[in-house]
């Protein structure tokens, strides 16, 4: 393993603690812990392209970097209400 | 010169997903949701120094030009996200994302 793997990994590993403030905490809470984990996801798919030099794994980390930013927009702007 | 330039990525890298692990500290400690929230922006900084050891192992490539704009986009991205979740979040809380403004501007006066 590479280092970029090994980052990867590690970066991997922390969304677990964020899985579990969603399942554990409040709704509130699950809203911040998946924006946390929206980035580590988008950092481990550039962590794996240049680790495994794929080239089209870092066009998933641009799409899920707008993807996952106007997803949580939406969940926010639900949660003013009753969600 | 060359070990130092190889040993530069690696620093960056160390730097970038030492935030990212402060981040998820930060949000599974904390108390409270909006102080939970600080640490979202925090995430993205963590992103950006990723990319940018990228960038310098790969220069200006494909996978390094992407890198580096997909940092950026999580750095500009994290405060909106920030404010809006707190704004939704308040008004969830009471009706009305500027209840109570006035009258905490009127005490501080």
């Amino acid at each position: 393993m590479n280092r970029w793997e090994i980052a990867a990994l590690v970066v991997i590993a922390a969304a677990v603690p964020c899985l579990a403030v969603c399942v554990l905490a409040d709704i509130s809470a699950a809203l911040a812990a998946v924006e946390v984990s929206a980035t580590l996801a988008v950092t481990a798919l550039m962590l794996l392209s240049q680790g495994f030099h794929r080239q089209p794994f870092v066009d998933l980390a641009v799409v899920l970097a707008l993807v996952s930013t106007v997803g949580s927009l939406t969940f926010a702007r639900m949660m003013e209400r009753d969600l | 010169m060359s070990g130092v330039a190889n040993a530069i990525p690696t620093v960056l890298l160390v730097l970038g997903v030492g935030v990212e692990l402060i981040a998820v500290l930060g949000v599974c400690v904390m108390r409270d949701v909006f102080d939970r929230l600080h640490y979202v922006g925090l995430a993205g900084f963590g992103a950006l120094l990723v990319g940018v050891s990228i960038l310098w192992a790969e220069s200006f490539s494909l996978i390094g030009d992407k890198a580096l704009l997909t940092g950026v986009l999580m750095v500009i991205m994290g405060p909106v996200l920030v404010h809006a979740t707190a704004r939704s979040l308040r008004t969830r809380a009471r009706g009305d994302w500027a209840d109570g403004i006035e009258e905490h501007r009127e005490d501080g006066a």
